[in-house]
């Protein structure tokens, strides 16, 4: 019998499995214990929620394994298109709690398309720079991937979704680098990003000015350019303060909070009180599972999904975060490796692109519960409830088992 | 398509290494931080977020007679409260309570707004709701979602005795009480603070210990059960009161003032006890207590009578003639003068270019000092007045007590005046009196001014020889200083005998004071005091001797006319009707 694909599933890396497995136990340990005392119907039972989720996000996952990899290549753009209608869908239905988030999808139940799009666009991305006569030492091919991403990042951010528009952003530049973009070239396109935060600190703006300046010099490039790009940095500096000022008051409220989280005791910063409160309780060993006071009395908001790090660190302790946390930089690890040792150049961009998406959940979802980063509604990967979430996590698994079995074909 | 070969190098993948664990490491660093290092912090943190403490008052202590009677009460009603989180359809829901309770809509809306202080709170909608009402309530439960209901107690008055001013009133504690008081940490606002009269006085006592009890709350505030970790303490009740009242002694001197204006005081001199004392017209005890409707207060309040007033606490009267033991005690101090020495009364007296009549206008004839004192003589006392000067006569007023506080224990007493040189001077300028004003004040008129209070005790020191200890309501182990006069044993001799003579002599001012008992002898001194009110006050002062034990007695009866004709009628009236049965209401 003559395999049609040359893909065996007894290459598929048992450890990423292993990571995830464990990683979703974990999570529904600590939904049960959240959902203790929940008397409500079964569908708002968190715990309950998840486990039905699993079957969609298996099945998506196990999926995925079966799609051939040149289909994968061949449809990269079609999907992008599909992404980008899909979180543009949202806009022509009912707000959910005022935002566009969400796409009612009927049986009350609702998707949430960007974490769909996410995905997608990795897969386009990875096509468009695995491009072979892509000739990365031009600033254009640098250009097109960041409008690329730019998209849909933009039409998510006004759902307005600022924490899953920054996930969204964020494989670009590890993508590029990946594919041998000039770190000089990265540096150009974060310059600017640099000006507009440090313009609203004098001391903090003057050393970017100069580190810019000393960047441009050992960099050489022609001298127009040099004095466009430093020139450029700087009105974009001073003129931040207006974009400022075209931020929503829910935006820049979080910005500001984050700064100083006295300004606002009862809202986002109310938030981040609460969580470290119940991260540092929880102690080394924790309070116990279902022991946590700030979970059960109900102090630590969104508990099930963006604060679930902090019941874990309150009712498991500082040494179950730590294995969490070091469990998911073996698990990022490990996709970074098979990135790097991926025979073809596609495979490597997609695999490090969600390697990007998962290590900037944690990231961002972490820092956030414990203070580092302001208040972002983004969950943790396999462990917060949130069907999408949850189905989008298996399908990046999916694509990630699937793509890092290398093959001859 | 797929041909574009992996040029990834191995710098770049150490690189991705890198920073994934470096970002790792950092979560890390800051979990390490917060859980390990500031573990102590936030666990502290987490238990008082959840922790609330709640208090709860104790009952107040009673207020009893001197025989063990309760005169103050506690007695549970209900407070309506609801819970705003709770509660759905509000306009209708305080329809049904209003209509069932029959209350005005309008006030249950008004407390609501009034008391609201946050969602899951139980705001209060109503209170002295009776145990009809609120069964009532109970029948309509289920339509009555977020609507419950705690047993208060509030003073409530089970004995006949009304005794509003002695008793005082309960105040609830809003934030103005509570930044005007001393202790204000023991109080919480809506608690009862005792704001008059021996509830205040005594506040220390009666008050109790308040109970603590600790439960745990969610993030809304919700109580979700108690703290196991922390022992409650329960309320300590208040300490109850033995008055030196007497209910049977206060319901004869209330039913007796019923509809009259003035004061009536009995004691027992030679204790200072208090059995009974009214100013008259006085409001129900409970008019402070419950619901209390506007025009009730606006009748009390704008009552011409000012019932409000505790007269024999703050009323500064004339004394007239009952101050003349004092005058006669300083005349008795001179060894020049001779208490058997007649003067003679022709019904006025000239002094300088004035005329000061007695009041017997064809006047007395012949009066000795006892004569004097039966018949309230005044022509006799003016005529004696060069055997004293003005301090040497307010020396002998200020060793009865008088212009100053009598340290009874309800706070709220005037001074009185009893005028000196200096006083004078101040008010009339230094050449603007006369000799002459001594006149006036030696019969007790003039710039004099005492409260009734005041004259009980100088009763009581007149009984006693100048022993009395000061008046007081409350039985205590250690009472203030009382002033002491001093006078030689002959001379408290002849005024006590002076005064049994004015009520026992045929011709005596105070005859109609004698009840007819036998073994009872009374003692006492008329005054009919002069005033810019209109008719002359009544007074009668003095004492009943029974079985070796004396009571002493004030009458003042405000504008009703002549001590002699008014004020020892009554006096009688009250002995009699005191020491009427075999059994004394006196124990």
């Amino acid at each position: 019998m003559r395999k049609s694909q040359s893909f065996d599933f007894r290459e598929v890396p048992v450890t990423i499995i292993w990571a995830v497995v464990l990683l979703t136990v974990v999570g529904l340990i600590v939904l049960k214990s959240i959902s203790q005392h929940n008397s409500g119907a079964f569908l708002h039972n968190p715990f309950f929620k998840q486990i039905i989720f699993l079957i969609p996000a298996l099945i998506g996952a196990i999926g995925v394994l079966y799609i051939p990899r040149y289909s994968i290549h061949k449809y990269a753009y079609a999907i992008y298109a599909l992404g980008i209608i899909l979180v543009l869908l949202p806009f022509y239905g009912n707000p959910h709690a005022g935002t566009y988030r969400w796409l009612n999808i009927g049986f009350s139940l609702s998707i949430q398309p960007s974490e769909f799009a996410k995905v997608f666009i990795i897969i386009s991305l990875a096509r468009y720079l695995s491009d072979h006569n892509l000739q990365m030492k031009n600033f254009t091919s640098i250009i097109i991937p960041i409008i690329m991403v730019l998209i849909p990042t933009a039409i998510v951010m006004n759902q307005p979704d600022l924490g899953t528009a920054i996930v969204m952003l964020a494989p670009v530049l590890p993508m590029l680098y990946w594919s041998g973009a000039r770190p000089f070239y990265l540096f150009l396109v974060l310059a600017p990003l640099l000006s507009m935060l440090t313009a609203f600190h004098n001391i903090a703006f003057t050393i970017w000015a100069f580190v810019l300046g000393l960047t441009i010099v050992i960099a050489r490039p022609n001298r127009l350019m040099s004095i466009g790009l430093f020139f450029g940095n700087i009105f974009l500096g001073l003129f931040s303060p207006f974009l400022w000022n075209s931020l929503t008051p829910y935006q820049q409220g979080r910005i500001i909070t984050f700064i100083n989280p006295e300004v606002d005791p009862l809202g986002a910063a109310y938030q981040i009180i609460q969580s470290k409160t119940a991260i540092g309780s929880g102690g080394i060993f924790g309070k116990g599972w279902g022991e946590g006071t700030q979970t059960h009395l109900k102090f630590l908001p969104v508990q099930e999904s963006d604060f679930i790090l902090s019941v874990i660190g309150e009712e498991l302790g500082f040494i179950s975060v730590s294995i969490i946390l070091i469990l998911f930089g073996f698990l990022i690890s490990q996709v970074v490796k098979h990135s790097f040792f991926s025979k073809d150049r596609f495979s490597s961009l997609a695999l490090i692109g969600f390697a990007t998406v998962l290590l900037s959940h944690v990231f961002v979802n972490t820092a956030m519960t414990v203070g580092l980063i302001p208040v972002k509604g983004l969950p943790f990967p396999f462990i917060s409830a949130g069907g999408s979430f949850l189905i989008a996590s298996y399908l990046m698994i999916g694509f990630i088992l699937k793509l890092s079995v290398n093959y001859t074909e | 398509m797929l041909k574009a070969e992996n040029i990834v190098s191995f710098r770049q993948y150490l690189v991705a290494i890198g920073i994934t664990w470096f970002l790792i490491f950092i979560l890390l660093a800051r979990f390490f931080q917060i859980q390990v290092l500031g573990h102590d912090r936030y666990k502290e943190k987490a238990n008082t977020n959840r922790i609330r403490k709640v208090t709860t008052t104790a009952p107040r202590g009673l207020i009893l007679d001197r025989n063990g009677q309760i005169i103050v009460d506690n007695l549970p009603t209900y407070v309506l409260t609801a819970i705003p989180g709770e509660l759905s359809e509000k306009g209708e829901k305080f329809g049904l309570i209003s209509n069932t309770i029959g209350l005005d809509s309008l006030t249950v809306t008004k407390n609501y707004k009034k008391y609201y202080r946050g969602k899951f709170i139980p705001t209060r909608l109503a209170k002295d709701l009776t145990f009809h009402q609120i069964s009532k309530l109970e029948e309509n439960r289920l339509n009555l979602e977020g609507v419950y209901y705690q047993q208060v107690l509030e003073r409530y008055f089970p004995s006949k005795v009304r005794a509003s001013h002695i008793l005082g009133y309960l105040k609830e504690v809003d934030k103005t009480v509570r930044q005007s008081l001393e202790k204000r940490n023991e109080y919480e606002l809506g608690d009862m603070i005792g704001w008059n009269g021996l509830e205040k006085k005594y506040e220390s006592y009666l008050k109790g210990k308040r109970g603590i009890y600790f439960y745990e709350v969610d993030a809304f505030g919700r109580e979700v059960g108690h703290v196991t970790e922390l022992q409650p303490q329960n309320p300590e009740p208040g300490q109850n009161i033995v008055t030196t009242l007497d209910i049977h002694v206060q319901k004869i001197l209330e039913n007796l003032m019923t509809g009259k204006r003035g004061v009536i005081l009995v004691g027992i001199p030679k204790t200072g006890e208090i059995l009974g004392a009214v100013s008259s017209p006085d409001y129900k005890p409970d008019l402070f207590t419950g619901l209390m409707l506007e025009q009730e207060w606006d009748r009390v309040l704008n009552h011409p009578d000012k019932p409000l007033i505790n007269r024999f606490l703050q009323g500064l009267y004339p004394p007239g003639s009952i101050i003349k033991m004092v005058t006669a005690a300083t005349l008795l101090k001179n060894p020049d003068f001779d208490p058997n020495m007649v003067q003679q009364c022709k019904g006025v007296y000239q002094f300088g270019d004035r005329l000061f009549g007695c009041w017997l206008d064809q006047g007395h004839g012949e009066m000795d000092l006892t004569a004097a004192m039966v018949n309230s003589c005044d022509v006799y006392f003016y005529k004696t007045i060069h055997y004293f000067d003005l301090d040497e006569l307010s020396k002998s007023f200020k060793s009865f007590g008088f212009s100053q506080p009598t340290k009874i224990d309800i706070s709220g007493e005037s001074n009185g005046i009893v005028p000196t040189t200096a006083f004078m001077n101040k008010l009339h300028g230094r050449y603007g009196w006369s000799r002459g004003a001594l006149l006036n004040i030696c019969i007790g008129q003039g710039e004099l001014l005492v409260t009734p209070i005041q004259v009980l005790n100088y009763i009581n020191l007149l009984a006693s020889r100048g022993k009395a200890p000061v008046p007081h309501f409350v039985m205590v182990d250690r009472l203030p200083e009382n002033s002491r006069p001093k006078f030689e044993s002959s001379d408290w001799d002849r005024l006590i005998t002076d005064m049994r003579q004015a009520v026992a002599d045929k011709n005596g001012t105070g005859k109609s004071a004698q009840p007819n008992i036998s073994g009872l002898k009374v003692y006492g001194k008329t005054g009919t005091a002069e005033n810019p009110h209109g008719e002359n006050h009544a007074w009668f002062t003095g004492w009943c001797k029974v079985d070796d034990q004396n009571y002493s007695i004030v009458v003042l009866l405000e504008n009703a006319g002549s001590g002699s004709a008014v004020a020892a009628p009554m006096v009688r009236k009250v002995f009699s009707q005191m020491f009427s049965q075999d059994g004394l209401a006196v124990k």
